[in-house]
This record gives C-alpha cells, sequence and structure tokens, in this order.
C-alpha cells in the first residue's frame, strides 16, 4: 500500500517536472524561432487583428463596469470618515495598478488563450500542423510565434483601453451621488498617479500577454487525445494561463515594491 | 484582400489610440511632476523632516508650484532637502523666503510650504539655500492636548465635588440653594418688607396731607403778612418822616 501511494506521488511529481521541462523547450524554441527569418508578418497583423482589435469591445465593457462598480461600492466607506473627495485618487490607483491589468488579463486569458488552445489543438487533431510540416511551413513559425507574439503585443494595448474606460465609468459613478466636474475629477485622478503606478503596471501586462500566449500554444500544439484534447486543450489553458497571471502579478509586486525602495 | 486591407487599417486604429491614451496619460503625469516645464531648484536644512517624501508638492501661498526632488542626511541632525519649482513663480519667491513642513490635510501626505519672503527683497536664484522653520510635530500637538484634557479632568472633577457639596447643602450656596428654612426665612422677610413697604406708603400719605394743610396756611399767613407789610409801606410812603426817600 506504501509502496502504491510512493510510485504515485512519484509518477505526479515525474509528470509535473516533465511538463515544466517541455514547456520551458517550447518557450527556448519560441525565442530561437522568433529571431530567425523569414517573418511571418502578415500572419502577425492578422493574429493582432483578431487576439487585440476583436477583445476590444469585451475589455471596454468590463473596464467601464469595473471603474463604475468599483467606485460606488468604495463610496460609502470613504464617506464614513468624510473623505468622499479622495474617491478619484483611490480609484485611479486601484485600477491602473492592479484591477485594470489583472482583470483585463483573465478576461484575455478566458477569450484567446482558450482560442488559441482549441485552434492548435484542433489544427493537430486533423493533422492540419503535419500538413505545413510536409508542405515545407515551419508550424511553429507559422502558428505559435504570431500568436505568441500577438497576445505579448496586444494585451498591453488592451490594458491601456480597459484603464481609460475604467477611469470614465469611475467618473461616472462618482456623479450619480455627487457633482465632480471631468476636469477636477482627471485632475485628481493624475494628480494622484506616478510613473511608479503606470510603468510597472504597463510591463508587467507584457508577461501576462506572453504567458497567456505560450500556455495557450503549447497546450494546443501538443495536444494528442483526439477530439477530446481540443475541449481539455481550450480548458487547461484557461486555468493555467488565470494561474499564471496571479504568479506573475506576484512576483512584479515584489520587483515594482524593491525596485521602488 | 479588400476585407483584409481594412481589418489592418482597424488594427492600426487600434494600435495608435492605445499609444495615443499611453503617451496622453504620461504627459499628464510628467506634466505634474514638472517634467515638460521649466523649472529651477531650491533646497534648505532641516532638523527634522517629520515624514516628508520625495514627490511630495511644495505649496506657495496654498497653490502647488513644485515638487521635493531628493532628500538626504546630512549629519545626524540636518537634514537637505530639494525641491524644484516652477521657473514662473520664481519673482514671487524672495530671498528672505523661509520653507516649513506642513500637512495637505489631517490624513493627507506632507507638504513643503513656501513662506515668500517680504517685498523689495532681491528674488531667489537657482539653486540658493532656504532658511527653514521647523516643523510643527504632531506628536508635541498630542503632547500638549494631553496636558490640557489632564487639566480639563481636573476640573471637573473639582466642579463634580462642587456640585455634590452643592447637593448635599454643604457650604454658603449649597444652604442657599438645598436649605428650605433660608427660603422660609427670605419669604418671611419679603413678607415683612412688603408690611413695612404698605405701612411706609400710608405714613407718607399722611404726611403728605399734613404737609399741604401746612403749606396752604403758611402760604395764608405769608400772604396776610405781605397784604400787611405793603399796607405798612403805603402809610411809610404819605408819611412826611420819611419825605426824601
Amino acid at each position: 500500500m506504501e509502496n502504491s501511494s510512493k510510485t504515485i506521488s512519484d509518477s505526479v511529481l515525474r509528470k509535473f517536472f516533465l511538463e515544466v521541462y517541455s514547456i520551458s523547450a517550447f518557450t527556448l524554441r519560441f525565442f530561437k524561432e522568433v529571431l530567425k527569418p523569414p517573418y511571418e508578418l502578415n500572419e502577425l497583423l492578422k493574429q493582432s487583428f483578431l487576439v487585440g482589435y476583436k477583445s476590444l469591445p469585451l475589455i471596454a465593457i468590463t473596464g467601464f463596469i469595473i471603474g463604475l462598480v468599483l467606485t460606488i461600492q468604495s463610496r460609502p466607506t470613504l464617506a464614513k470618515f468624510g473623505a468622499e473627495s479622495w474617491l478619484p485618487a483611490m480609484v485611479a490607483v486601484s485600477i491602473i495598478r492592479e484591477i485594470g491589468p489583472v482583470i483585463t488579463a483573465l478576461i484575455f486569458a478566458g477569450k484567446v488563450g482558450s482560442g488559441i488552445g482549441a485552434e492548435l489543438a484542433s489544427m493537430k487533431v486533423t493533422e492540419q500542423i503535419d500538413a505545413m510540416q510536409v508542405s515545407d511551413t515551419n508550424p511553429f513559425k507559422y502558428l505559435v510565434v504570431t500568436r505568441v507574439l500577438s497576445a505579448t503585443l496586444m494585451l498591453p494595448l488592451l490594458v491601456i483601453f480597459a484603464d481609460a474606460l475604467g477611469l470614465c465609468g469611475s467618473y461616472i459613478g462618482i456623479n450619480i451621488k455627487g457633482d465632480v466636474s471631468a476636469y477636477l475629477y482627471f485632475s485628481q485622478v493624475f494628480q494622484s498617479l506616478e510613473f511608479n503606478d503606470v510603468i510597472p503596471a504597463i510591463i508587467k501586462t507584457v508577461f501576462f500577454g506572453f504567458a497567456i500566449g505560450i500556455i495557450g500554444s503549447y497546450k494546443g500544439y501538443n495536444s494528442n487525445k483526439g477530439t477530446e484534447g481540443v475541449g481539455k486543450a481550450a480548458n487547461t489553458s484557461v486555468v493555467f494561463a488565470s494561474l499564471m497571471v496571479f504568479i506573475i502579478d506576484m512576483i512584479a509586486v515584489q520587483i515594482a515594491s524593491l525596485l521602488q525602495n | 484582400m479588400k476585407k483584409d486591407t481594412s481589418n489592418k487599417v482597424r488594427l492600426g486604429i487600434f494600435i495608435s489610440l492605445g499609444i495615443l491614451l499611453l503617451i496622453a496619460g504620461i504627459y499628464f503625469i510628467g506634466e505634474r511632476q514638472q517634467l515638460f516645464r521649466d523649472t529651477f531648484r531650491l533646497s534648505g536644512v532641516f532638523k527634522d523632516v517629520a515624514g516628508l517624501q520625495v514627490g511630495n508638492n511644495v505649496r506657495l501661498s496654498g497653490v502647488n508650484v513644485g515638487t521635493v526632488d531628493n532628500i538626504t542626511i546630512i549629519s545626524d541632525s540636518s537634514v537637505n532637502v530639494e525641491i524644484m519649482i516652477e521657473e514662473n513663480v520664481r519673482r514671487f519667491i524672495k530671498k528672505d523666503a523661509i520653507a516649513s513642513i506642513g500637512s495637505e490635510g489631517l490624513m493627507g501626505n506632507k507638504a513643503l510650504i513656501i513662506n515668500a519672503g517680504v517685498g523689495g527683497k532681491q528674488q531667489i536664484e537657482n539653486g540658493d539655500s532656504m532658511a527653514t522653520s521647523p516643523p510643527i510635530d504632531m506628536d508635541d500637538i498630542l503632547l500638549s492636548l494631553k496636558t490640557t484634557m489632564e487639566n480639563s479632568s481636573n476640573i471637573t472633577n473639582y466642579l463634580s465635588s462642587i456640585t455634590k457639596n452643592i447637593e448635599s447643602g454643604k457650604g454658603t450656596i449649597g444652604k442657599l440653594l438645598m436649605d428650605e428654612s433660608v427660603a422660609n426665612n427670605f419669604n418671611s422677610t419679603i413678607a415683612n418688607l412688603q408690611e413695612a413697604s404698605s405701612g411706609f406708603r400710608l405714613l407718607m400719605k399722611e404726611a403728605k396731607i399734613s404737609f399741604d394743610k401746612n403749606i396752604d396756611s403758611t402760604f395764608v399767613s405769608l400772604k396776610e403778612g405781605s397784604e400787611g407789610f405793603k399796607i405798612l409801606m403805603e402809610k411809610a410812603q404819605s408819611s412826611w418822616l420819611l419825605w426824601g426817600f
């Protein structure tokens, strides 16, 4: 009994480290391929359009609602201390530093990560990837590099849009129960923000996008269980990508606070 | 092909707008930190900066005109604070300006406050060191508040014992307020006074009547006397003995 449980734990650990190895090798291959010509610029633009532009409505609505709700929910607590005038500063710092990047990345992981995973997995199942190899096209370069790059480049842009719309939502939230001019609101917002808030927040979204792209691509590219594998690849892509977003966020906060000190 | 081009245009618009928003954000934040304005630098040496931090506002006449740029400890009892101020307010700051450290609000950040100095003096130069005044420390305020609270606590204790004594009828005021015999005595005194005043009124009435009578008789006597005197004078005038007077 003891031996069998030991074997199980051994195999779980073995599986885990194997997964870590293969995802690291996959990432390394990405860096090798990204620098080597030829560059699939057209495919990169197409993927950027699908990943970035097509995600904008979803991200915009979410960002706006987050700003609005955060403001409405925070108001009573600040009102207790008579500090309602601090609402723009508080909401701005929360949105720019944390909520905007993380919520956008999670939605991005749900929409784009699962999309990449499912698409590549179905291509793998239907042997389209093999067909590309046969026809002398590098499938890794054409499929993986373009998707990971577009996810890495588009997420920061989407976060900027989400932040901007979140601040607009917050302005409306403040004016539901108060009367603050747009000029005063935005001057209070920019008064409270510093480069230390904005720059690390934007930089970490690059890593969020990269992690979402690479995990989605890895899960899809290495799927091998038929049609069942497509669903599994989509599912595990979202779960792992979301988890990675939080892990990267935690590391980014530590690094940012270390650099600020 | 046409759809592909339109998608590229949309992507171009999306990327341009995103970058534009980022640049606008950076510009507005930089504007606050005077990155895109003409600034000049001043410094001041404080004994204690009371929690002032790099990036805190610098205020002149209640207006934010700059930020704290650098804080360095130069010895065990002195801290050098460097500030960046907008060039266009330099003409209002004189050589005898004094820097002090205040608060932006009860819970707010610290701020460096510049007292501009008196008119007539030369305006301050880039890199000048300002005179400083020590900050009002919250701990000092709390300490003085504590003494005040202790004093007021003693006062209320005394007041409490005084009111207890009054309530139990001790002391002059206690007897005055709480002893019924005092009130009774006071009532009888008032009654006596009332009686006395009515007696006095009667007396005065009688006195007035007798005075009136006496006055009348006096006037009658005077009248008679003056008439007799008048007759006497007339007789005297007609007498030869007083001829010539």
